[in-house]
């Protein structure tokens, strides 16, 4: 499907970036270090805002407000100064004059050179000077409201916030003052001082971003401090976990760095002593246990001498009981078979001890388990007969060879039939193999008494009886199963086993087809899908040679069922 | 003629009841309990056939086990009280025919010592010939050329049961019953390690063996396929 492919990109990155808010959902949840860093960021971010901004408030008020007397200082001396010159004049009549006159007085009387004056009466006047503008000033530059107040009241100042524009075009901010003059026989002009304030600006301007840059830098720092101090105490405990994860792994020699005299290094001497203590413990355990397994080896093995000797006795003496008084015959014979006894339980324990002690080689060989079945299954069939038995053996596949322990797997075989032989109430015992892609089973049932399920989950337990009272006619030391079960495990398989009182008993050995061990359902269902009696009526598997043509090969005939879709095709082709 | 048997182990009880054992099957035992005296009684006794416990004080099982291979054919019998540690193997490849594991039964034990005594049985042909060796059947002689090439029993026999089937390939099991006389599924490694020990003598490069091939999945074959 190419539209898909196409979209796919586009996709991942809609998808990555929906997952943002998750992860950092994530990193917050998980990671200390960040979630301290981005507070502290976060505080000191808002702080530092506030002090900057409060600072930077203060400052602008503090600047403008002395700026702002500062001109009205100005405009003050200013109006003053004109007034003066103007009364000081001798200009009567001549408009001329005084107009020069007033031109030359206020080009003079201020620093700044924005000035403007206009006429407030508006009696006709001859001496009247006419309005006139100094600086760029103008009147519609003037606000009516200011232009109105400054009419109405002759002895009072008025300002009024500014745009200027300046050389380059750009507005600056400014003040313009206005204050009522007097001009004998011409009566009251407004007089209109404006200031630039461009330097002020300039000034706030270069002290506010120095106040910002100051404030990033301090957050900056900040953050980079709490970086490391965060790091100097998260670090330890990271460590701290890891080496605690190692030790659970069963890694006992690992220890933390201990630095210093401070709190890590109290809880790194902690951590150490109860290293120190548990390894300890666990080395005299092993120790102990170690101890335990080499005598019983060690038991097993010095017994087996002297049992020999007894063993060749007791068989000689068996040998000839015929030549014995019945009593004496009778006490051979019991001597003879209490040693046989003797010796399977002895040749079970070295092998449970061999278990415990974990020196258990396999020699793996491929085998074929269906073969190795059906060759126990007639090895088995004359002690079934003995114990009116029927044997049954289904083989729907696991006819490939796997690598597998032949005499090990052969041992566990024969130990569950003879379990089922023996409980199985004289009904008959089917042994089914199967495989599928992962893994060959044998299964081995019984319709005998069963046991409750509490009893089922016990029978691996070592010298483990579900009745106690229960009568033993098949050898049987009570290892059987465990050493069935550690042989099973040896392999990467499953044993289990299916019971339920009054119906019978069902076990599955499961093996594994490489050493990856059983991964998915056994071949073979645990709990018996159909009733006994309908499986294996035919005691022989069905021979290959008249075998469905389905079966292209001996491979496919050991029944990979991941192949059934295959398998269908063959058949549908056979059918058309 | 009664087959003379050296019983080599320190527990006199044991060897005691081993003898017992020997005398109603009518062999004749000597004993030895000491590993160190026990290839200079070997010497002077000459038995047909030696039954060797491993685990002995003085020189161990493996020891001397290699010391009588390295002067005769005779064969020999291990006693041994494990099945499957690195010792069985060990006793194999420096020779030992067999082994029997303690606690073994009286007819097991006869039933060996009598699989190893046993004539190997008459060729009515003349001799058998696989790639360039001679087989003397009668004789007991195999022959590169005219270089005799010395076998023990065992080994002869082995090879003489491949070499009457040459187009037969045998399964370890087929020789553990041929010419081990086991009658039910034992230890292939004894098949393994005195095939390897047969190709030392035979093959001109036992690493490429040409007179007895395995066959992979199978066994083994005399000569080559086809």
């Amino acid at each position: 499907m190419p539209p898909l492919a196409s979209v796919a990109p586009r996709a991942a990155l809609v998808r990555d970036w929906r997952g943002w808010p998750a992860s950092f959902a994530t990193l917050w949840r998980r990671s200390l270090r960040f979630r301290t860093l981005l507070a502290t960021l976060a505080l000191t971010s808002v702080a530092v805002l506030v002090t900057c901004g409060a600072m930077a408030l203060a400052i602008q008020n503090n600047l403008w407000e002395a700026r702002k007397d500062q001109a009205l200082d100005d405009a003050q001396r200013a109006v003053t100064d004109v007034q003066k010159t103007l009364a000081s004049a001798e200009v009567q009549g001549d408009r001329a004059a005084l107009q020069r006159l007033m031109r030359n007085a206020l080009g003079s009387v201020s620093s700044s050179t924005m000035i403007a004056t206009f006429r407030i009466d508006d009696s006709p006047s001859d001496v009247a000077p006419s309005d006139f503008f100094l600086g760029g000033l103008s009147k519609d530059l003037l606000s009516d409201q200011l232009v109105k107040r400054v009419s109405d009241s002759p002895e009072q100042q008025w300002w009024q916030p500014f745009a200027i524009a300046g050389p380059d075009g750009q507005q600056h901010a400014g003040i313009v003052v206005g204050h009522q003059i007097t001009i004998p026989e011409a009566g009251a002009y407004g007089l209109y001082i404006a200031y630039d304030l461009a330097d002020t600006e300039q000034t706030l301007l270069l002290v506010q971003s120095s106040l910002w840059v100051a404030g990033t830098i301090l957050v900056g720092i900040i953050g980079v401090i709490a970086w490391f101090a965060v790091r100097s105490v998260v670090l330890p405990i990271v460590e701290a976990s890891e080496t605690s994860a190692r030790f659970a792994e069963g890694d006992f020699a690992v220890r933390l760095p201990v630095r210093g005299e401070d709190e890590l290094a109290t809880l790194g001497r902690s951590f150490n002593a109860m290293a120190d203590s548990i390894e300890a413990q666990i080395k005299e355990l092993g120790e102990l246990s170690m101890v335990q397994q080499r005598f019983v080896s060690d038991v097993s093995h010095e017994l087996r001498t002297p049992l020999t000797t007894i063993r060749l006795a007791a068989e000689m003496l068996n040998d000839q009981r015929e030549t014995f008084d019945p009593a004496t015959a009778r006490a051979a014979e019991l001597l003879h078979a209490q040693v046989e006894r003797f010796d399977t339980l002895l040749a079970d324990l070295l092998e449970i001890s061999r278990y415990d002690a974990g020196s258990v080689q396999l020699e793996k060989e491929p085998t074929s388990l269906a073969h190795l079945a059906e060759e126990l299954v007639d090895e088995m069939t004359p002690l079934a007969a003995n114990h009116d038995t029927e044997l049954r053996f289904v083989a729907p596949g696991g006819h490939t060879p796997v690598e597998m322990d032949p005499r090990r797997v052969r041992r566990i075989l024969r130990n569950l039939v003879g379990n089922a032989i023996e409980h199985g109430e004289g009904n008959p015992v089917v042994v089914t193999v199967d495989s599928n892609q992962h893994a060959v089973a044998v299964g081995v049932r019984d319709a005998g008494m069963g046991m409750a399920p509490a009893d089922a989950e016990r029978v691996f337990d070592r010298f483990w009886r579900a009745d106690p009272s229960r009568r033993r006619t098949i050898g049987g030391t009570g290892l059987g199963l465990s050493i069935a079960l550690g042989d099973a495990r040896l392999h990467g398989g499953t044993l289990g086993v299916w019971s339920e009182a009054g119906v019978g008993t069902n076990f599955v050995l499961t093996l594994p087809r490489d050493a990856a061990g059983v991964s998915g359902p056994s071949p073979i269902p645990l709990e018996p899908q159909e009733a006994l009696a309908d499986i294996g009526a035919v005691t022989e598997p069905i021979p290959l040679a008249t075998a469905p043509r389905r079966l292209p090969s001996d491979a496919a005939a050991d029944g990979d069922r991941g192949e059934g879709a295959e398998r269908g095709d063959d058949r549908g082709e056979e059918r058309g | 003629m009664t087959s003379r048997i050296l019983v080599v182990d320190d527990d006199t009880a044991l060897a005691e009841m081993i003898g017992i054992v020997l005398r109603t099957e009518g062999f004749e035992p000597v004993f030895c309990a000491d590993g160190a005296k026990a290839v200079e009684e070997w010497r002077a006794q000459r038995p047909d056939l030696v039954l060797l416990d491993l685990m002995l004080p003085g020189m161990d099982g493996i020891e001397i086990c290699t010391r009588i291979r390295s002067e005769s054919g005779v064969p020999i019998i291990m006693l041994t009280a494990r099945s499957d540690t690195a010792d069985v193997v060990r006793g194999l490849e420096v020779g030992a025919d067999d082994y029997i594991v303690k606690p073994f039964n009286p007819k097991e034990l006869v039933a060996r010592i009598r699989t190893r005594l046993r004539p190997t049985p008459q060729s009515t042909t003349e001799a058998l010939r696989i790639v360039d060796l001679v087989i003397d059947v009668d004789a007991h002689e195999v022959r590169r050329g005219s270089e005799p090439i010395a076998l023990t029993p065992l080994e002869f026999q082995l090879l003489v049961a491949l070499a009457s089937k040459p187009q037969q390939v045998f399964s370890r099991e087929m020789l553990l019953e041929q010419v081990w006389g086991y009658h039910y599924k034992a230890d292939t490694r004894l098949v393994n390690v005195h095939v390897q020990r047969l190709r030392a003598k035979v093959e001109l490069d036992p690493d490429n063996p040409r007179i007895v091939t395995t066959v992979r999945g199978v066994g083994y074959r005399a000569g080559s396929a086809g």
